[in-house]
């Protein structure tokens, strides 16, 4: 399947009669998509190494937009925050990007220049930041149905080793770092997935999705920008964030449903109690499901209840069906890379048109060819589908001004809990616990900001300094009882 | 925040906290663990980013808690979403003018 060097793969397999998007009622064929992508295309800025910062919310303009870059030869960056000291940084590492946007450029009204409303311009650099350049804004328009009517649209074929999408690791602050996708790796993945999951399968109706994930988010880009070009699936492109949002969408779609969602999502829609549309299966990823989620869906709904395993650096790399199987099956491609040593936990894989990959997961081969998830490496925590360093973050509550002594803790039911926070103990004489924390929302990302952050005369530490894992439960617990 | 909101969504600011925004108060300090005391929150203060810091996986608690406690649906596919999330004061004129009496 791997192609060779200099090789093409079309932008889709798709018919063009087919149904893409659905959004209030109204169906998007894929030759309305592409004929709304060429006319998009064709006001894309010119430059020397265009990107496309693409932030819209609604997924059939997310795809145009998408669509229209790869097009031009633009690669995608794969950027769901819209907020201006985010965007302006991107702008500075990438010249030459530009904003596409569904609606109002977010939270940033004052940083559109008055004398040219459509370019956005960097408010008065700080310091630390090195100023960015005007950022042209570029409004995605919505699609009309029968858009692209009598005109063949341009079903170009894309260099398979092209990159033509950068996703982000966030870690807990600072410079994200950036994973590039070759084109073949995408198709790869989106074929893999619509294999496993049998969306597509002839004899069965075209699947509907609604997703939870933003399109920007690794997970959410496969699901819902890649594997709708490359299997007969619609993606619904309103509203899906709130558990009632989800709810009406499963509604207002054809059978067969699938549900591609969250830990967090799946836990706020159990609780709202509303049983959904049925659906042919529930998709989660971003972290390990609690079982009595998975209990719910299977038993509660009636519905599978499938587990997909993936990193932003690798892509999806894996399946289980959560109640029956502890372990993952690998997708079509993807192979653990052994370490020297035999039957050491191997943490990276090897990925159909990525090469070999490093995790910050371990996993260990079982006989049968899946894997087990052992855990994570070294003191990444993961928290809403995002990763931090605990260390990290030590180091900047540390850097916070007053700050003596600092530690961040993460409670022990992180990985079961979807709404589970850090917490963090600090020496700060003279200093409030709300000044050390608006001094921390500086430098750290709100979700791995500490809850709660407590004030403590000093830190356990031990005759060498370290902190022990005992002390600081008992500070935990000592805390948790008092206050 | 209020300026551009129909006079059906707010209510005119008076010092303090409305009793309907105090209980709101306790039951977002409650299910967030916040480390503010429900008095604390300032009634057009925005709830999200820069005022209380609040994400999405907080709006996901919210809408929870919300749902539960006073039976009000919230749904994202609504231009007046923003508005209604803007601050303390304009989600509980929200959930005032939408509960079942």
């Amino acid at each position: 399947m791997r192609p060779e060097q200099g090789a093409a793969l079309p932008l889709t397999d798709r018919r063009l009669d087919s149904v893409i998007c659905r959004r209030d009622g109204r169906a998007i064929t894929v030759g309305a998509l592409l004929a709304a992508a060429a006319e998009l295309a064709r006001r894309l800025p010119e430059g020397a190494a265009p990107q496309a910062i693409n932030i819209c919310t609604d997924r059939c303009r997310m795809l145009v937009g998408f669509v229209a870059a790869l097009l031009r030869g633009h690669v995608t960056l794969l950027n769901a925050d819209p907020a201006p000291q985010r965007l302006r940084a991107l702008a500075a590492r990438h010249p030459g990007a530009y904003l596409l946007v569904d609606g109002p450029v977010p939270e940033a009204p004052n940083l559109y220049a008055p004398e040219a409303p459509n370019l956005y311009r960097p408010e008065a650099p700080n310091l630390s930041m090195p100023e960015a350049p005007g950022l042209p804004v570029l409004q995605v328009p919505e699609v009309e149905p029968d858009a692209g009517e009598g005109a063949p649209p341009p079903a170009p074929a894309i260099p398979a080793r092209r990159i033509v999408a950068i996703g982000f690791t966030s870690g807990s602050t600072g410079t994200p770092t950036e994973h590039p996708k070759p084109w073949e790796a995408l198709v790869a993945a989106a074929q893999a997935a619509a294999e496993r999951f049998a969306l597509d399968d002839p004899a069965q109706p075209p699947a509907s999705l609604v997703a939870t994930v933003p399109p920007q988010h690794m997970y959410g880009f496969e699901t819902t920008i890649m594997l709708p070009l490359w299997a007969p699936v619609a993606i619904h492109a309103g509203a899906s964030f709130f558990p009632n949002d989800v709810l009406d969408a499963l509604e207002s779609l054809p059978a067969r449903r699938v549900l591609i969602t969250t830990p967090l999502h799946l836990r706020a829609l159990v609780a709202e109690g509303r049983r959904p549309a049925p659906l042919a299966a529930v998709i989660s990823a971003t972290a390990p499901l609690p079982p009595a989620l998975a209990e719910a869906v299977e038993r509660g709904w009636g519905a599978p209840m499938l587990e997909i395993y993936g990193a932003t650096e690798a892509g999806s790399m894996a399946s289980r069906r959560s109640l029956l199987e502890p372990d993952w099956l690998p997708y079509r491609g993807v192979r653990l890379a052994l370490g020297a040593a035999p039957g050491a936990a191997p943490g990276t894989v090897e990925v159909p048109g990525l090469g070999e990959v490093a995790l910050s997961d371990l996993l260990e081969p079982q006989p049968d060819g899946r894997f087990r998830l052992l855990g994570r490496r070294g003191d990444v925590v993961k928290l809403g589908g995002r990763r931090a360093s605990l260390a990290d973050l030590n180091r900047r509550l540390l850097e916070v001004e007053g700050v003596t002594d600092g530690v961040f803790l993460a409670p022990e039911d992180l990985e079961r809990d979807p709404a589970a926070r850090l917490m963090a103990f600090a020496v700060a004489p003279g200093r409030s616990a709300e000044a050390v924390l608006a001094a921390l929302r500086q430098s750290v990302e709100p979700l791995f900001l500490p809850r709660p952050l407590l004030l403590v005369p000093a830190l356990p530490r031990d005759r060498l300094g370290k902190l022990q894992h005992r002390s600081l439960a008992a500070l935990r617990l000592a805390a948790a009882k008092g206050e | 925040m209020t300026s551009g909101a129909p006079a059906s969504e707010t209510v005119a600011p008076p010092a303090g906290l409305l009793p309907q925004e105090l209980d709101l108060a306790r039951l977002i300090v409650s299910v967030l663990s916040l480390e503010i005391a429900p008095e604390e929150i300032e009634p057009e203060a925005p709830l999200f980013n820069q005022g209380l810091g609040l994400d999405s996986i907080d709006a996901l608690e919210i809408a929870l808690a919300v749902s539960k406690t006073y039976e009000v649906k919230l749904r994202s596919d609504d231009e007046r979403n923003h508005r209604i999330f803007a601050s303390l004061r304009n989600l509980a004129a929200h959930i005032e003018k939408h509960r079942p009496r």
